[in-house]
């Protein structure tokens, strides 16, 4: 009886609680600031001179550093604004969303924002988070010459709240990535060699080339175990990374849980027991069975990895950025060592064609900036060529400052200096103190955002801001590795020649397209499904045998049903035409 | 037993006393005075308890919006109840959530069942003569609890993990071939993560009973002496029964926290392949919340928890009231 008399009590208690602090919250983050300058007349440039110091915090969705930015790059923007960078970045934090909601739920995500177009710039925008950048864009001349892009970006926002970015004046149908595609799949050509280049004329006869490949190598130089295959899970988003990196080498990317083709022509539900995607599943199950799988892959993150590729502790790599850029080294190289593309006679690689209007980011200034004046200058010298040499990612090919690291040489023409080619060849060298010393490398720019693409031609020198581009460059690369590669693949000079001569190349023209929102039903089983999905699809890898495997792949399709996998899949279906529309759209567009 | 019953009657009988004069003498106004100074008293914690027990309960209301951080709760969409229809839309949720509280109940009641060892490790730690091994081991087994389960991972990880020190052991004595998956496999994940549990707390859920211990009568044990009564007898008839009242005290504490088993453990612990049996009530409500990001669904989920919490206090009641005929709250 008492029991049942307090908690009559309490749920009165509770109601009433209820009733009088709804009405206390009404809590808005007023998008209405007036910003402190108040100055009425149009600022026809930025000041040259900024007077007292400031650090600024950048919430960065792409970076992969947390902290203070330091080295040479950090006193090129102390010099130039007088500001100091704080890089907030979830990717570091881990969590998923849980640093950006909180940061959001306070109403101050950063000064210098790099986030995603589309849903997310959208409810930034529309809860008061972002600044209108309007007063300061008429001073912004290095965005301007992508006006139409930004116009684009900002289209129906009533005013300029965010800056595209891996803008250029490359065609969309061209692809973006320069020598080398984003996905490609690289074996180590040395072992590959060994072998006498057997052929392989599908995915699946990888698998015993690889294992013979791990036989002939079983220990790298450090006495650890050599392991064809090392997966890792840190990137695991609506399936699991691994998983579909092989499917980029037959045309497809992914799109909510469809795999859709570059031109068009084919979409697949990745759980059908025929997609690419559980062709790659059973692809790792069978090699696994080999013994091709390292053990650690269930447990490593992507920066040991990292290291075991720099050791020679793995011999398959799905990206050129992964493989080669921590393998390939100079000493390698001379020794006829390296990753390179292997030659899969049925392989359509995927490409990225220039993004018209811009990539998947978007770089914003802070509603609560303290001095957004001086962030919009900053973030307009990222498109200015100088910001592009500097600030661009440095795998992406970024050749740094002029006059440190490349000159414009006698004939005209950009080349490396020696400094340049210890750093660009040889992996690193010590900044002389006017530039701030330190490692080159630890000072580069963290922000990992490129504002203008690498490849994009820079007009003062008529060649790339990309060095990897630059003919002085090229010469000084050719190494036993490249010339061995280059004679078995007919010549070709870069990985992009080759996959264009032999039409194994499909480029997907960039649209700028933004996947609309999902309403909030779809995107809860979304979120309910990706983590089944990426948790059977590890048990599959990893499964003892076949009958195993096969249990585990109709489990995980029974389950994902039942959790409303074909509700979603219809909404990514629709998604994935409307892409395809977009690059249709936007190829026409530009072919006229 | 005894003590905390004469302390509740003791109570309740004062309480009865003070009702019946207050019902005397209503119109003495000093008297009501010194009560409103009474009630002042107290009201630092009403105050706190309302402020940290119900006033949360308030973010209940999220659970009926379509609570996007970036706009805040005014600008969310109001979509009733939207998250709890979707909780029971079809079989594989339901599936979900009963196989949640299939893990977090078996972990709990393998956590109850195993609660009875801190107390036999210090009735045996009580009978080590030499103070200073005694000592060495309370201090060393006590010692973990104070480690974080972040860190418990590490040495997990270190020593488990396929080429951890002790696969490496193993594959080198020539014991095994291939590595052993002590930690990424879906078997006996409910009885490893309660023995780390138990690794972790064992020291420290022994202090109380080793005060308790030095509180039991000398008397008990020297008659216990007179009548011949060995070291394992006097442990068995006096050591044991003396510490029973304390024990189901705080066995029956431990019940009203059944679903309350904690996530740092788990959370630290999950992985693919064991994911499926460790994902226990609050480690869901994180994942669904926050690694998936569907605030206001995993608010929905994080209310049935108090719903149970609900049912099982009653039955817990219900339960004392017929043992021991009178209710606990």
């Amino acid at each position: 009886m008492k029991l049942k008399s307090t908690v009559a009590l309490t749920a009165s208690v509770i109601l009433a609680a209820g009733t009088l602090a709804s009405c206390s919250s009404a809590e808005d983050p007023t998008p209405t600031e007036t910003s402190g300058t108040g100055s009425t007349t149009e600022t026809a440039a930025f000041p040259t001179q900024w007077e007292d110091e400031i650090t600024i915090d950048v919430f960065d969705g792409l970076a992969n550093y947390m902290g203070m930015q330091s080295g040479w790059f950090a006193k090129v923007v102390k010099d130039k604004f007088n500001m100091n960078l704080n890089i907030i970045a979830p990717n570091v934090a881990g969590g998923g969303d849980t640093l950006y909601n909180t940061r959001v739920a306070a109403g101050d995500l950063g000064d210098l924002i790099v986030t995603d177009k589309g849903e997310r710039m959208e409810e930034l925008i529309q809860g008061g988070l972002l600044l209108d950048m309007s007063e300061y864009y008429p001073a912004m001349e290095n965005v301007a010459v992508f006006d139409q892009a930004v116009e684009k970006l900002n289209d129906g926002t009533g005013g300029i709240y965010a800056t595209p970015t891996s803008v250029s004046s490359i065609l969309p149908t061209e692809p973006s990535e320069g020598l080398d595609p984003t996905f490609g799949p690289f074996i180590r050509w040395d072992l590959y060699k060994e072998l006498g280049y057997p052929e392989i004329s599908t995915l699946e006869d990888l698998l015993p080339i690889l294992k013979d490949m791990q036989d002939l190598e079983p220990k790298a130089e450090n006495g650890q175990n050599v392991y064809a295959l090392s997966l890792f899970k840190d990137w695991d988003g609506n399936m699991m990374v691994t998983g579909k990196q092989p499917t980029c080498f037959y045309g497809f990317d992914e799109i909510g849980f469809v795999l859709a083709k570059a031109d068009g022509s084919e979409y697949q539900s990745i759980l059908d027991s025929d997609s690419e995607y559980i062709r790659t599943m059973r692809f790792y199950y069978e090699a696994n069975q080999l013994g091709l799988v390292d053990p650690e892959s269930t447990t490593q993150n992507y920066d040991t990895l990292w290291s075991k590729f720099q050791n020679g502790q793995v011999l398959f790599s799905w990206w050129p950025w992964l493989g080669q850029s921590a393998y390939n080294t100079a000493d390698h190289m001379a020794e006829g060592k390296g990753f390179e593309i292997a030659p899969l006679e049925d392989m359509q690689v995927f490409s990225y064609g220039a993004e018209a209007y811009g990539g998947k980011q978007v770089i914003a200034i802070g509603s609560q900036a303290e001095d957004p004046e001086r962030i919009a200058a900053f973030v307009d010298w990222l498109y200015s060529a100088e910001g592009t040499y500097m600030n661009n990612s440095q795998t992406m090919g970024a050749a740094g400052p002029e006059g440190l690291t490349w000159e414009v040489g006698a004939s005209g023409e950009p080349e490396l200096t020696e400094f340049g080619q210890a750093v660009f060849l040889d992996g690193d060298a010590t900044v002389p103190e006017e530039w701030g010393g330190g490692g080159y490398i630890d000072g580069t720019s963290t922000l990992n955002v490129s504002a203008v693409l690498p490849n994009d031609t820079d007009t003062t020198t008529g060649y790339p801001f990309s060095y990897k581009f630059w003919p002085s460059y090229q010469a000084l690369v050719e190494t036993p590795l490249s010339e061995d590669w280059s004679a078995e693949m007919g010549g070709a000079a870069t990985t992009m020649d080759y996959l264009r001569d032999n039409d194994k190349l499909l480029v997907a023209p960039g649209a700028s397209f933004v996947v609309p929102t999902d309403t909030s039903e779809i995107e809860t089983l979304r979120n309910q499904i990706k983590a089944i999905v990426v948790q059977y699809s590890w048990q599959m890898v990893f499964a003892k045998d076949d009958a195993q495997f096969e249990s585990l792949l109709s489990e995980l399709q029974s389950t994902a049903d039942g959790l409303g996998y074909q509700q979603v899949l219809e909404v990514d279906m629709a998604n994935a035409q409307a892409q395809n529309d977009a690059r249709v759209a936007i190829a026409a567009e530009f072919s006229e | 037993m005894s003590s905390p019953t004469v302390v509740t009657e003791a109570v309740t009988t004062t309480i009865d006393h003070a009702a019946d004069t207050k019902g005397r003498k209503r119109a003495d106004k000093p008297r009501r005075k010194t009560s409103f100074k009474l009630f002042l008293l107290i009201s630092p914690f009403l105050v706190l308890s309302f402020l940290f027990a119900y006033y949360p309960l308030y973010g209940w209301v999220y659970s009926l919006y379509d609570y996007k951080p970036a706009l805040g709760l005014s600008g969310s969409e109001f979509v009733g109840l939207q998250w709890f229809r979707l909780l029971v839309s079809s079989p594989t949720q339901v599936d979900q959530i009963l196989q949640v509280l299939t893990n977090t109940l078996a972990i709990s009641f393998l956590g109850l069942a195993t609660s009875i060892l801190p107390l036999l490790f210090a009735v045996l730690l009580n009978e080590v003569k030499i103070t200073r091994f005694r000592n060495a081991v309370q201090t060393l087994t006590t010692l973990p609890n104070f480690i974080s389960w972040v860190l418990v991972y590490m040495i997990a990880f270190s020593l488990f993990s396929s080429t951890g020190l002790v696969n490496d052991i193993l594959l080198d004595s020539g014991i095994i071939t291939t590595p052993v998956k002590f930690l990424d496999t879906d078997q006996h994940v409910w009885l490893s993560m309660t023995l780390w549990s138990i690794w972790k707390g064992l020291g420290w859920g022994a202090i109380i009973y080793l005060a308790a211990i030095s509180g039991i009568d000398p008397s008990l044990y020297e008659s216990a002496k007179m009548d011949g009564a060995g070291r394992f007898q006097t442990m068995r008839y006096v050591t044991i029964p003396q510490l029973m009242p304390t024990y189901l005290v705080l066995l029956l504490l431990s019940v009203a926290n059944l679903l309350n088993n904690g996530m740092e453990q788990y959370y630290v612990f999950q992985n693919a392949f064991n994911k499926e049996h460790i994902q226990v009530l609050d480690l869901y409500v994180y994942n669904i919340g926050m690694t998936g990001n569907s605030l206001s669904m995993a608010t929905a989920i994080g209310m049935l928890k108090s719903l149970i919490s609900v049912a099982l206090l009653f039955s817990v009641n219900a339960f004392a009231k017929r043992v021991r005929g009178q209710s606990l709250v």
